[in-house]
């Protein structure tokens, strides 16, 4: 999917470079595909295509997420606490109820439990407009505290039948020898997810009210948004995505366990805003989220490949994400620069 | 009046008067920072609290001694999370700063004493100044990051946090390090009249950074910087030289945190205290610090520390677990932002003050 992605953009990137930098970032990723191809050509296969795909799955879910709270001028880092609050609840609701609700309704319990726990976010949030970062700091202690200390502190490896059946299916498999390809099933609704996330975005008043509360709620209230509400909504939108990664983060490592996912926040939250979304808010693409989440990924990939000790990864992250913002940063100071002459000359 | 003072000598009289105008500028004071009232009360209640409920255990010297020994690294980090937040900023990397700060004066001490324990204590001094050495630089790349390239506080120290932590990961090879210089840990065990020398040394701190906020030009500058950005910016500010210095000294007391981290318990590694950052950033908050910027008080945020160590070690007499202490921590925070807001619309609406409490990310 990079590869394709990547293609299409390149093309147009001569004129075009994306109104959030997505052709930039689609030529990052298409060079360091050509450069780990030459320097590993053993990295070159459909096999490792499909391995940082299945890696990609929760992170862009996740991404989904983090992308509208940073589009509306917020941001969030209790997804990761709601996420593994939704998953290990339904789980440990399908196994004390001694039933197998099914795929469908495992995940309808833990989006249900999202939602609500995003409606707190928002609640908070909206009603009393403080500061995203801390009410959501606040909220991650309290939701990783009730879910550990109320809910359950064991780890799960049994999972209902109708989740450890899945956790094994893939959609596409290519059989060369030793070089095996899978492409796991839970690709499918990822990439739906995506295309309903960027509809909701493009072609929806909400959506549109997401962008408008981002550049200014002030403006976005007197142009007749409905600012509180969309707020709220889009924290339960939040949420239940948030959710959604949970359930399949628990499908993919097939056991749940209530200290999982902690410290992975600031991973996604560095994925969303290298793929262009701006943290002032009023700026941000799926696709450029894609291209971000699959960045990283590639990057945490390429290390191994390359010799380097997957513990450099994080670092990696780290500089990638200062490289990134920097110099979103810089040029938007020269931008800023550049209207301020021309408003001089002009008077 | 008059009668009074001849009655009673003028020296006496002039006493008085400079007693009433100290004790109303006092009073003036309290009522100004209601931060600093606000966090007495909740101080001595908590306190309270848990000294009726469980005076046998909370009320044991050794555990009075115990919250003043653990207090000063969550102090020491949450005073300079503070100086970040009053210019409008956020510093996440600076537990991964002491932590680096720390494993560096180990990785070097140890270094040393394999080869000559003698030459490694006499060094002690020159190690420790490089621990604190790295945690400017990095303070430094914070400040560079943000002041001259432009980089969101949150993005930048996001970033920064990443790297050292990864540095220090890939360092230590993910394990503790042991062999913190000696002379730190007998530091850490000797009291002076009955408080622990630790408690002293982040008195000492919390002193000298509210010096720097009360009677420096940085500041006065990083609090004007803090409160309207623009208007700092015209008033002739350089928001590059004070965001600079503000995160040289939030990188500084973040290396000192970490000489503190080897003295409380002498070893070292990359994780150490990963849930410190969200600790730091209740304390700054519970302590009157505004998160959107321009105002805050070291006194509060020493109080506010005391607080939470008071609460975390109540919480323990009376049996409760950690994770409960996580969701008491996240309620207080959000609790006392709430409170603030509803004052603060209240207060508002009574002098119909302009709208400058912006929503921050």
């Amino acid at each position: 999917m990079s590869d394709v992605l990547a293609r299409r953009k390149q093309i147009r990137l001569a004129d075009l470079r994306g109104a959030n930098n997505e052709g930039v970032l689609a030529l990052v990723l298409l060079v360091l595909v050509i450069g780990m191809a030459l320097i590993s050509p053993s990295f070159f296969t459909v096999g490792t295509l499909f391995s940082i795909l299945r890696g990609a799955i929760v992170p862009m879910v996740f991404a989904l997420g983090v992308l509208i709270v940073i589009i509306s001028g917020g941001i969030d880092v209790s997804f990761a606490a709601i996420a593994i609050f939704a998953g290990y609840t339904a789980v440990k609701v399908s196994e004390a109820g001694g039933f197998d609700p099914g795929l469908i309704g495992v995940f309808a319990i833990a989006c249900g439990i999202g939602a609500l726990l995003g409606l707190v976010n928002g609640a908070v949030i909206a009603r009393f407009r403080l500061s995203t970062l801390i009410v959501t700091l606040g909220t991650q202690g309290i939701f990783r505290g009730i879910l550990v200390a109320y809910i359950g502190s064991r780890y799960i490896a049994d999972l209902p039948g109708s989740m450890s059946a899945i956790s094994t299916a893939n959609v596409i498999t290519i059989r060369a020898g030793d070089n095996d390809a899978f492409l796991h099933v839970l690709v499918v609704p990822v990439i739906a997810l995506c295309v309903l996330v960027a509809w909701v975005l493009k072609r929806t008043m909400f959506g549109r009210g997401i962008y408008a509360i981002g550049g200014d709620p002030e403006a976005a209230r007197r142009a007749g948004f409905a600012v509180t509400r969309i707020q709220v909504a889009l924290y339960v939108l939040a949420g239940v995505l948030a959710a959604f990664a949970g359930v399949l983060h628990v499908i993919l490592g097939r056991n749940a366990n209530p200290q999982a996912l902690v410290g992975t926040e600031l991973d996604i939250i560095a994925a969303v805003v290298l793929g262009g979304a701006s943290i002032f808010g009023g700026r941000g693409s799926v696709l450029g989220t894609v291209l971000g989440v699959l960045l990283v990924q590639l990057i945490n990939n390429s290390l191994i490949l390359v010799g380097i000790p997957t513990a450099w990864q994080r670092a990696a992250v780290g500089v990638l994400l200062i490289v990134g913002v920097g110099i979103q940063a810089l040029s938007a100071k020269r931008q800023s620069k550049k209207v301020f002459v021309t408003e001089e000359t002009g008077a | 009046m008059a009668l009074d003072q001849k009655n009673a000598g003028p020296t006496l009289g002039r006493l008085n008067a400079q007693l009433d105008q100290g004790l109303g500028s006092f009073l003036a004071t309290i009522r100004r920072e209601k931060g600093i009232t606000r966090m007495l009360i909740l101080l001595l209640l908590s306190f309270a609290i848990f000294a009726l409920l469980k005076p046998a255990i909370f009320l044991n010297p050794l555990n009075l001694e115990n919250i003043a020994i653990a207090s000063p690294e969550i102090g020491i980090l949450a005073v300079a999370m503070m100086l970040a937040m009053v210019t409008g900023g956020i510093d996440l990397s600076i537990v991964a700063i002491a932590n680096f700060a720390a494993i560096t004066i180990t990785t070097v001490y140890s270094g040393i004493a394999a080869g000559n324990p003698a030459q490694a204590a006499a060094m002690m001094p020159l190690i420790l100044v490089l621990g604190l050495a790295t945690a400017v630089l990095a303070g430094l790349f914070n400040g560079f990051l943000i002041g001259v390239v432009g980089i969101t506080p949150i993005l930048a120290t996001l970033g920064t946090m990443q790297i050292l932590n990864g540095i220090a990961v890939v360092w230590t090879n993910g394990q503790t390090l042991y062999g913190a210089p000696e002379a730190l840990t007998s530091f850490a065990t000797t009291t002076v009249a009955g408080i622990p020398a630790l408690f002293l040394f982040f008195l000492l701190i919390a002193a000298a950074i509210a010096v720097l906020m009360n009677r420096t030009p940085l500041g006065l500058k990083l609090q004007l910087q803090g409160a309207n950005p623009l208007a700092a910016k015209y008033s002739g500010i350089g928001s590059r030289r004070v965001l600079m210095g503000t995160y040289l000294v939030s990188g500084l007391l973040g290396g000192l945190a970490g000489i503190v981290f080897l003295a409380r318990n002498p070893t070292a590694s990359a994780d150490y205290g990963s849930s410190y950052v969200l600790l730091v950033i209740v304390i700054a908050v519970l302590g009157g610090t505004n998160p959107s910027g321009g105002f805050a008080t070291v006194a509060g945020v020493v109080m506010a520390t005391l607080t939470l160590q008071i609460v975390s070690s109540g919480f323990n007499a009376i049996r409760l677990s950690s994770y409960e202490y996580s969701i008491a921590q996240g309620l207080i925070l959000i609790a006392v932002m709430v409170f603030d807001q509803i004052h603060f619309r209240r207060r508002k609406a009574r002098k119909d003050l302009p709208d400058t409490n912006p929503v921050l990310p």
